[in-house]
């Protein structure tokens, strides 16, 4: 199976070329175009608790499974809001991924929701992060994000604003923090809470915040 | 310092490279991510050095870009004791662009300052009437003196050269060299064509230098997605 | 006359030059962005009175605007409104060539424009009812939201989610079907897809506007 992510970074679109049997796992919806030989079939992975807390997490509920069925394929996925794909490795240590960045994977991930905590809670990014898990070496997640996706190296440590985070190696440690010194610094430096990495690992960035954005071009739309 | 833009043109991203004693001012909110040990202090607009009346005249730009532009009334300085990076991104979809001042002027809409640094002096230019329609907000930021200023734009940007007179729709324009002059005009010949036309008022500049145009305008997208809300 | 399509595929905008006094070009209302003072813009109604309505409805603008060049090496710069890619397709007189009605940007006055209602596969394929039926010869610019993939549908056929549909030339037809069974319909985020058939080009969007449309629902102010 070959990911070939096209368009970056604010139309992409990850080309998936398959071959005969082999099988990809998609978020709904994600399909933009395929090959007429591709079979989809629709499931509840993992049953109708983790459907559930998938669909709390901001995933779906029922996810499709892509089959090249009588030769080569391919599926063209996306996900919904302008940005960036870039495909991940899942490490051994697992994979971290903000909720509703999940697109694709290969069979042998298993994304689940992960209660974040209040950790998460306050970094008013949802509830839910998802935590990937991989079967074996070589199997790879299509990761979507609003902004441009770039991969950071922490070492030792590093800030994000939590606006911006979209994937982590899960070995990482973090605590959610102030910007700065005071609570009014805080507010006033418009940074609000940010997220302190520490240890060694992978962090990718992504160069927009959604709901910032949302707010900007939200009030200048007609009432509801 | 350095520093690198990527994502460009409708994601952009900028990495500056702080080396201990200078100064990066970015516009609050705009961090994306930064080494720990960069400190970060946050700051009414006015130069490092300000008197009381830079201060005066500082809160008085916050309060204009507050109120005609959106902006936010502060500004962050980050500053760092060994070189650290700092990342930061404006909050709209488009590009971020690098001039380099060597003394000379520069005007651009109030809400496309990102970030500066070195010896960069701002004031507010009261466009008038003429600014209001050509949507660029009652007044412009025009800056000048000698340091970096990166400045963002919704959609990417175009640098036109103008020798003679050139026209610009209106809610297109992120900035002008400061020799350039510009006055509004109807689109096209009557005033239903103008109307009709989807034009409207057009900005007319007359004179020698550089426009930066943008390839997108927010009215114009936020009318197509209002077509499609549900 | 000669163009550049810039900055593709993040916001395609076109710089045209015209070689030659007397050449047009026919663009959308309020798709101009800049041009030489010299060029002339009249505004008309393209198709008098009853193409306008059928226009109206089908979601394109009523009036277009013809500009003319007075002499040689005038240039004149034109976008759409959406954030996303343009793509020039020039007309050779031997196929049609049909759009989406709200990705039409450009053409040259010897392009002729007609739009075809589509019935109900066109109710349900996104395309709002109504494609644009482009004719004779020269070159037509259109636009999407999100960057333009196209697919060269050989015999096996093509599928695509209906959302996605930017245009296809004219040796190609379309069918809606469902995905997946009964399941695969309801819950595969999928609905319908078009499947297409014949020999021709299909151009797709990587985003559509049902994505970013519902992303911003939320942050619309409300009533009251």
């Amino acid at each position: 199976m070959n990911f070939n992510v096209m368009y970056r970074p604010s139309g992409a679109m990850a080309q998936v070329q398959l071959e005969g049997g082999e099988q990809l796992l998609a978020e709904a919806g994600a399909m933009i175009g395929m090959s007429p030989n591709m079979n989809m079939e629709t499931q509840a992975k993992g049953g109708v608790g983790a459907g559930l807390k998938r669909m709390f997490s901001g995933e779906s509920f029922f996810q499709n499974t892509f089959t090249a069925m009588n030769g080569p394929g391919e599926v063209l996925v996306a996900h919904s809001l302008p940005g960036d794909i870039v495909s991940i490795e899942v490490p051994q240590s697992a994979l971290m991924i903000q909720s509703s960045s999940f697109i694709a994977s290969h069979m042998g991930v298993t994304t689940s929701a992960k209660v974040g905590g209040f950790k998460t809670f306050f970094a008013g990014e949802g509830l839910f992060a998802l935590r990937s898990e991989a079967s074996g070496p070589g199997q790879q997640v299509l990761v979507g994000a609003f902004g441009g996706i770039t991969e950071m190296q922490c070492d030792g440590n590093l800030v994000i604003d939590t606006g911006h985070l979209v994937a982590w190696d899960a070995g990482l440690t973090y605590k959610t923090q102030k910007s700065a010194s005071g609570w009014l610094a805080s507010f006033l430096s418009g940074e609000g809470l940010v997220c302190q990495f520490e240890g060694q690992g992978r962090v990718w960035i992504q160069s927009r915040n959604p709901r910032e954005y949302g707010t900007l071009i939200g009030r200048q739309l007609p009432p509801a | 310092m350095d520093h690198q833009i990527t994502h460009n043109p409708s994601f952009a991203l900028l990495e500056v490279n702080i080396q201990p004693g200078e100064l990066l001012v970015a516009e609050a909110g705009s961090m994306v991510a930064k080494d720990s040990h960069v400190g970060m202090e946050v700051k009414m607009n006015a130069g490092a050095k300000a008197g009381f009346f830079d201060k005066v005249k500082a809160f008085f730009i916050a309060f204009v870009r507050k109120i005609i532009g959106g902006e936010s009334f502060f500004v962050n300085h980050f500053s760092a004791a060994q070189p650290g990076r700092v990342w930061v991104a404006p909050t709209l979809i488009g590009q971020v662009a690098h001039k380099k001042l060597g003394g000379g002027s520069f005007v651009m809409s109030s809400g496309a300052f990102v970030a500066s640094m070195g010896d960069v002096d701002m004031k507010m230019k009261f466009g008038g009437l003429k600014s209001l329609f050509s949507k660029e907000g009652l007044f412009m930021l025009e800056v000048s003196g000698t340091g970096d200023v990166w400045f963002n734009s919704y959609g990417g940007i175009e640098e036109i050269e103008v020798n003679g007179t050139y026209i610009l729709d209106n809610g297109h324009l992120v900035g002008y060299e400061g020799q350039l002059e510009y006055s509004l005009k109807k689109a096209g010949g009557g005033f239903i064509s103008s109307m009709t036309s989807g034009e409207g008022i057009v900005l007319e500049f007359s004179g020698q230098g550089k426009i930066y145009m943008q390839s997108r305008n927010i009215p114009s997208f936020v009318g197509w997605v209002a077509n499609m809300l549900p | 006359m000669k163009w550049d399509l810039r900055q593709r595929p993040d916001f395609g905008i076109c710089q045209l030059t015209f070689d030659q006094p007397g050449e047009q070009m026919v663009v959308e209302a309020s798709a101009m962005v800049a041009r030489d003072s010299n060029v002339d813009m009249t505004t008309n109604m393209k198709g008098g009175l009853g193409g306008a309505l059928k226009r109206k409805i089908s979601g394109e603008s009523v009036f277009q605007n013809t500009f003319t060049a007075s002499s040689p090496g005038e240039t004149l710069w034109f976008a759409p409104g959406a954030d996303g890619d343009m793509e020039c397709h020039i007309m050779d007189g031997s196929h049609s060539v049909m759009l989406a009605s709200s990705c039409f940007v450009a053409a040259a006055p010897s392009v002729e424009l007609d739009t075809k209602f589509a019935g109900v596969k066109g109710f349900f394929s996104g395309t709002k009812l109504f494609l644009i039926k482009c004719d004779g010869q020269g070159p037509l610019f259109f636009g999407s939201y999100g960057a333009i993939h196209a697919v060269d549908v050989g015999p096996a056929g093509y599928i695509c989610d209906t959302q996605h549909i930017v245009g296809f030339t004219g040796g190609l037809d379309y069918q809606l079907r469902g995905v997946g069974g009964l399941k695969g319909f309801f819950a595969s985020g999928e609905g319908f897809v078009c499947e297409f058939k014949g020999q021709g080009r299909l151009w797709l969007a990587t985003r559509s506007a049902g994505g970013i449309a519902s992303f911003l629902q939320p942050f619309r102010p409300t009533k009251n």
